[in-house]
């Protein structure tokens, strides 16, 4: 399985990175051989990557991810069927626009939203609810900006702790194997279910993975953050 | 006058009784009390003495530590308590007299005490990555430095490490400025400096050096210094602080001792049968720090997440660990479940534990090497 971060230097200000880590581990607990391929701004990104992880950044940062993001290689990979996931910054990237230095940008059209300057900035725990899953996921979310949802993507959850979107009542997007989210934690370290799903996915079967810790860390968080 | 005065008297017993009373350090205290009774009293207090600030996410209280013991030779110096680097901290230093007044700055709160204190000479150490739920983002607080730096009075000299690129964008309107580089930025490059603070692009590095096309470059120092470790760094910037307030040997020192390792935020502690190296580890960059000088087979880690320790515990997905491997690690801290599953996923065999007690028990003898965060470190060694 191949798991492809991108531009970490870039898209790595909230610690997003842990993502790939959890995804490498927990795929070897589960005796799934991967390899973590770490594209930067200045790579060619391959478009025969199993997962590909994007995460959260500042502005100007966000503008270059994107600028190098649009020459089809990820859209490429997203017409073959790979699995990404995507958050805060790089969830608004994957979008119709976003609002970045004060101005509006083009975003990569991969899931039908727009993102617009909030009335805030929203900092703090957030937990939502998963449909998906059928459970609670924390995270923290420490952004400004406000995603309205468009026609062919689901909220990816419904807020219960925080703001998400912007709005208090959705947070994140899903359309086929995109997925974004405005949860960092890591979201996967947190929520080792939505990181069993990803796996899952990009197996194409089951895949089940037992470590306590994970488990204890994730409840402990979901009793704290409701 | 008349009410400072008052203020100061009110201040001043206030901080004695919190003292005789035990009820906290005592050192906070006065000071809010006095801009409580006096808005204006670091303004009035700081008008007559020599005043050097020093700010920056690492670093702030041994930089600080180190001018005062150098300034002292030349004259009185009051200081802000360690790690009291918001208002009350500085109005609490100046509630003495003295010739100079070497103080530590938030970095939020520069901008709001430089315009109280006038200052001769301000360090601007390093920014990265440091409790972003208050911060935001660290261009942020690099475009509110270089605001202040262009609104200074001509008088103040800013002293700079522009190895570090949200530095040298900050002084780029300063009208007084000494540069100062070491050869490159430490480990080759800034971990949070991908992108050219001041024009946006892609900032390519090479060796610690950056150079970007729209001028931003660690090339064109004031003044060379060999590379050393932030200590090192931290050192030679308190050296050019006193030399530029009147400590005329400060820089033959600097020649002096360039293998300088110390005033690394390490405080040796005894617990029970148990000797111990505790290390301040509050951030990405002083993590690594911390890291790459265990030396010892027995540590403890200790993680907090309340205000001052940042309250989003992300960032240590950002820290390697694997220094740690093979030696006999125990976690614990009202986070410590978070640092146990990020080092356990690299594959560092760890014990959880709920308290400091249970952590030093789990030893029972011999040395023990603690890297602790924010709260936790000023709790296990005081001021």
């Amino acid at each position: 399985m191949k798991i492809i971060r991108i531009h970490n230097e870039l898209l790595g200000t909230y610690g997003d990175r842990g993502n790939a880590e959890v995804l490498v581990y927990r795929a070897g607990l589960a005796g799934i051989e991967t390899t973590l391929l770490d594209i930067g701004y200045r790579d060619l990104l391959p478009s025969n990557g199993d997962i590909y992880l994007l995460g959260g950044a500042e502005d100007a940062a966000q503008i270059l991810s994107c600028n190098a993001l649009s020459n089809g290689a990820l859209h490429g990979a997203v017409e073959k069927g790979a699995i990404v996931l995507a958050i805060c910054a790089g969830f608004q990237i994957l979008g119709q626009s976003f609002y970045a230095n004060k101005t509006e940008q083009r975003g990569l059209g991969l899931l039908n939203i727009t993102t617009i300057p909030g009335t805030d900035r929203y900092v703090g725990d957030i937990a939502i609810y998963s449909d998906l899953l059928k459970i609670n996921l924390t995270g923290f979310e420490n952004h400004g900006g406000k995603t309205i949802l468009g026609a062919g993507v689901e909220a990816f959850g419904s807020v219960v702790v925080g703001h998400g979107n912007g709005d208090g009542v959705s947070d994140g997007a899903v359309a086929g194997n995109i997925f974004g989210t405005y949860l960092h934690g890591p979201v996967l370290a947190r929520n080792p279910e939505f990181a069993d799903l990803l796996l899952s996915r990009a197996h194409g079967s089951p895949v089940v993975v037992i470590d306590p810790l994970a488990t204890n860390y994730a409840s402990m968080r979901r009793k704290i953050v409701r | 006058m008349l009410r400072l005065k008052f203020a100061l008297a009110i201040a001043e017993s206030a901080g004695f009784l919190s003292k005789l009373l035990r009820r906290g350090s005592g050192e906070t205290l006065p000071g809010r009390i006095l801009l409580a009774l006096c808005p204006n009293a670091i303004e009035l207090l700081a008008q007559s003495r020599v005043v050097v600030l020093v700010s920056g996410t690492n670093g702030k209280t041994s930089t600080t530590k180190e001018i005062v013991s150098q300034v002292r030779s030349v004259g009185s110096v009051v200081t802000s308590a360690s790690g009291s680097n918001l208002a009350r901290g500085v109005a609490g230093a100046l509630m003495k007299d003295s010739v100079f007044a070497v103080l530590e700055v938030d970095e939020l709160y520069l901008p709001e005490i430089m315009a109280q204190t006038n200052p001769a000479v301000v360090v601007l150490l390093n920014l990265s990555r440091d409790q972003l739920h208050r911060m935001h983002e660290v261009k942020r607080v690099a475009t509110r430095w270089r605001d202040l730096c262009i609104g200074a009075e001509p008088t103040t000299i800013f002293i700079a490490d522009i190895d570090d690129p949200f530095i040298n964008y900050a002084v780029t309107g300063a009208a007084s400025v000494i540069r100062v580089s070491f050869g490159g930025a430490t480990d080759g490059r800034h971990a949070d400096g991908a992108v050219c603070p001041s024009c946006g692009r892609y900032l390519d590095w090479m060796d610690g050096h950056y150079q970007c096309e729209c001028g931003l470059s660690n090339e064109s120092a004031d003044q060379l210094y060999k590379n050393g470790s932030a200590g090192y760094r931290n050192f030679v910037l308190a050296s050019i602080a006193s030399d530029a307030v009147g400590v005329h040997d400060a820089l033959t020192n600097v020649a002096l001792r360039s293998d300088y390792r110390g005033m690394e935020r390490a405080t040796e502690k005894v617990f029970g049968a148990v000797s111990t190296r505790v290390r301040l580890t509050k951030n990405p960059a002083s993590w690594r720090e911390a890291l790459a000088g265990v030396v010892g087979d027995n540590v403890i880690l200790i993680l907090n997440a309340r205000e001052v320790d940042g309250i989003d515990t992300s960032w240590i997905w950002d820290i390697s660990f694997v220094a740690l491997k093979g030696k006999n690690v125990v976690v614990t801290g009202e986070r410590g479940i978070d640092l146990a599953y990020r080092i356990h996923t690299e594959g560092i065999e760890n014990t959880l534990v709920t308290t400091f007690d249970e952590a030093i028990e789990a030893f029972g003898l011999g040395s023990v090497e603690v890297l602790a965060a924010y709260t936790a470190f000023f709790s296990l060694v005081g001021q």
